[in-house]
């Protein structure tokens, strides 16, 4: 069983403050880690690794920063990495970025099953599984918590399937699926192992596979700012309008707070 | 600006696990003057109703001042565990 | 188990010089960091000397993220409700290459990571040593989560608190009379706002140091560094003090109160607010801060260790100017030197390591220590955050103060304020003190 596992790396949230003014936020030299969705598809395509064999690909678009935060994908058990860090990738949008995962994939070529998160941690868009599924003519289901790789008499013949659960919300969606095929997967999958400092170090010493437009065989049209659908217009923290009331006594605060309610029109007499 | 209001300000990733243990046994023995209710710059430490000293690890700053000041040795004190506690953004 | 030749425990300057330089000349470094990123667990008031250590590692600091070039000192002495502020403007300042920067630790130290790498060394946050690995009296690795790594030689780069240092046996827990701890706000502004206040030119910075009545007696003093788009604020108190004990004189000093009721007070003076006005804080931290000076230094070296930076001790308070980061810096480089020398070697004894300490003898590192050893005792004094300053400002408000009285002679004036606080027995023994400075 051969994995692809997409990786993105996303500047801890946590870190990032909006400025009082302008209501922007600051994001410029924050560091990067990996999203636990990213983190829960490298886990279980670990363990698949680890009962059926094969090997873990990690392929991760993004700044040089990858070639620091792709060290844990290596540590947690990636047999390869592949990077792409040139600054073209990194001016595309969800399309763009399908497009150049697509086209790496398509490079790597030997693969079964192609594991990602289902959403970024940053931007949340839920774009990439279904259009790079598209792009590759495959097979596609989302919101997966359970992958199960299904060995029942189908090891006589060449056709291998997986057996994926669904979280809908209110229910759950048991879905088989012929490989080769594209999974979004949720931080509900598993709990991912964290990577020992041997581990880190070890995956250090390994060399990286850097892949740019040339490898990839993209153009500079499918790329990056000429290649843009969606246009940003803003980026802004919404407006907070925080009201307080101080009291001492509790009773005659709620009181205070019930007026105020009712001032402000949440609250109907 | 009160301390609450300026802890608030920090990134905190709060582990599960205490990294600050106070010795009871030791502390309500020994410590008569509990330097720790004062030294600390995030305020962290309070006394309950039963008059013994309370740490809120979570607002840490990690500067260590109560361990200095802790003369009878009644704190465990270390380092969060990696990837916990406070985290600068501009030091 | 995972070996690498030499192991670096902690990213901060120290830490990192010493990979930087370790990395350079072909050795395998391995630099591990317990915060999130290099700088996460770091705090600096706000300053760096670039004098003393430009020749240790040239060609660094072209592209450094550093804040503003220090043009202008100022010192102000404290009364309770009055100060004296002392500004040197000097063009010796302005002219390259400039002695001085302020700067804020986690930005600088991401980028100084960044060239550590660029340089070869594997800067790894996210991990904690827990321990040493020590095998017949020699320090041959490190444990972090039960995960051995074995070196040649571990540098305890690992802040003022070492536990590293302390494990290997080469320094004590718990000893509050040598530490203060600092407090700081990080307060932002725009870069208009704070040339326009402390009247500054593009990319100039001013470094004010407070001494006083603000810490209520008790050992340390106030800082106010400019940064690019913010300022450093901060106050640091002598821990022993805090707890009541005066350095000086047991359980003289003032009853113990809180940093942060000092700090608000601080800010509150008539000094303080309008420089702070309409700024936003983004920041409170709290580090603590080696004051004991050269009689304080650590052990230095052990077989198969060495300390470096503010876990050996190395800073110099000398009320006027506040030194660390130089020093930490330094001693990371002469730890790297010591480390290639015992390579060549192949023998990393403590006889071999103790090179780091013949390096360091050599440099303005345990120089500048040195002279000034007897620096601590004299600024443990509590006469000198209570009344020589109230002295000094009460004589200069007699002097300048026109009221509804007629004025006394200046002489009269200035002979009551010597009769009054000066001709005292402690004084003279402050005196004295002074001469070992």
């Amino acid at each position: 069983m051969n994995i692809i596992v997409c990786m993105k790396q996303v500047i801890d949230l946590e870190q990032i403050r909006i400025k009082p003014k302008t209501r922007e936020p600051v994001i410029e030299g924050l560091p990067f880690l990996f999203g636990d969705f990213e983190k829960c598809a490298l886990e279980e395509a670990v363990r698949i690794k680890e009962k059926h064999g094969g090997k873990v690909t990690a392929l991760a678009v993004g700044s040089p920063k990858l070639r620091d935060t792709i060290k844990e994908a290596l540590a947690i058990g990636a047999d390869e990495a592949i990077i792409l860090i040139e600054p073209i990738f990194q001016d595309s949008d969800a399309m763009g970025s399908a497009r150049v995962i697509a086209k790496a994939i398509e490079k790597v070529g030997e693969y079964d099953l192609i594991l990602l998160g289902d959403s970024s941690a940053d931007e949340y868009s839920g774009e990439i599984p279904p259009r790079i599924a598209e792009l590759l003519d495959l097979p596609q289901v989302g919101f997966v918590r359970e992958i199960e790789v299904m060995t029942d008499n189908d090891q006589m013949t060449d056709t291998k399937k997986v057996r994926v659960v669904r979280d809908m919300e209110d229910a759950l969606e048991v879905v088989e699926m012929a490989l080769p095929a594209v999974v979004g997967v949720t931080s509900e999958l598993n709990t991912p192992r964290l990577a020992p400092l041997s581990a880190i170090l070890k995956a250090s010493r390994k060399p990286l596979n850097e892949w740019g437009p040339d490898d990839i065989g993209a153009t500079a049209d499918e790329l990056g700012p000429k290649a843009l659908v969606v246009e940003v217009l803003s980026n802004l923290a919404p407006i907070q309008d925080r009201k307080g009331i101080n009291y001492q006594d509790v009773e005659e605060g709620v009181a205070e707070v019930v007026k105020a309610l009712q001032q402000e029109g949440v609250l109907t007499q | 600006m009160n301390i609450e209001a300026k802890l608030g300000l920090d990134v905190f990733k709060v582990d599960t696990e205490p990294h600050i243990v106070i010795k009871h046994e030791i502390c309500q023995a020994k410590c008569q003057i509990r330097y720790c209710l004062n030294i600390c710059p995030a305020e962290l430490y309070t006394l309950d109703k039963q008059d013994e000293v309370q740490v809120n690890y979570e607002g840490c700053l990690e500067c260590g001042a109560c361990l200095m000041a802790c003369e009878h040795e009644a704190l465990t004190w270390q380092y969060p565990r990696a990837g916990y506690g406070v985290q600068y953004r501009f030091g | 188990m995972e070996k690498v030749e030499f192991v670096v425990v902690g990213a901060g300057l120290s830490g990192l010089a010493t990979a930087m330089v370790l990395a350079e000349a072909g050795a395998e470094v391995l630099v591990v960091e317990r915060g999130d990123y290099p700088g996460s667990k770091n705090v600096t008031g706000g300053r760096l000397y670039l004098g003393p250590i430009r020749s240790y590692l040239p060609d660094l600091w072209k592209d450094a993220p550093l804040e503003r070039r220090v043009v202008k000192e100022r010192l102000t002495m404290m009364a309770p409700e009055s100060s004296i502020t002392v500004e040197l403007s000097s063009d010796r300042f302005r002219r390259p290459p400039y002695p001085s920067y302020t700067l804020l630790y986690a930005v600088f130290n991401r980028w100084f990571a960044d060239q550590a790498s660029e340089r070869g060394a594997l800067v790894i946050p996210g991990y904690k040593v827990d321990d040493l690995v020590v095998k017949d009296g020699r320090v041959v690795g490190i444990i972090s989560s039960g995960d051995e790594i074995h070196a040649n030689a571990v540098v305890a780069a690992d802040g003022a608190h070492s536990f590293m240092a302390e494990k290997a046996g080469l320094r004590k827990p718990h000893a509050a009379k040598n530490f203060a701890v600092a407090i700081k706000e990080v307060i932002e502004f725009t870069p208009q706002v704070i040339e326009d206040r402390f009247a500054l030119e593009d990319g100039e910075g001013t470094a004010q140091l407070f001494f006083g009545s603000l810490t209520k007696g008790i050992h340390g003093g106030g800082f106010l560094y400019t940064n690019l788009e913010s300022l450093s604020l901060g106050l640091v108190l002598a821990i022993q003090d805090l707890m009541g004990k005066s350095g000086l004189e047991q359980n003289q000093g003032p009853p113990p109160v809180s940093p942060h009721d000092l700090f608000e007070a601080f800010k509150e003076r008539s000094e303080i607010r309008p420089l702070i006005a309409d700024g936003h804080t983004v920041e409170y931290s709290a580090h603590i801060i080696p004051k004991g000076g050269f009689r304080a230094i650590s052990r230095l070296v052990t077989d198969g260790m060495l300390v470096v930076g503010d876990a050996a001790g190395f800073t110099l308070n000398m009320g006027v100017t506040v030194r660390g980061m130089d020093f930490a810096l330094a001693s990371g480089v002469l730890a790297a030197r010591a480390l290639l020398h015992a390579r060549e070697q192949a023998d990393f004894s403590s006889a071999t390591l103790s090179y780091y300490k013949t390096l360091l003898k050599e440099s303005f590192v345990w120089q500048d220590l040195k002279t000034f050893q007897y620096m601590p005792d004299f600024m443990a004094n509590p006469r000198l955050y209570e009344r020589y300053p109230s002295m000094a400002c009460d004589l200069l408000e007699q002097m300048l103060w026109i009221g509804e009285q007629p004025k006394v002679k200046l002489s009269a004036t200035i002979l009551r304020t010597i009769r009054q606080n000066l001709l005292r027995v402690d004084v003279l023994r402050d005196l004295i003190r002074m001469r070992k400075i």
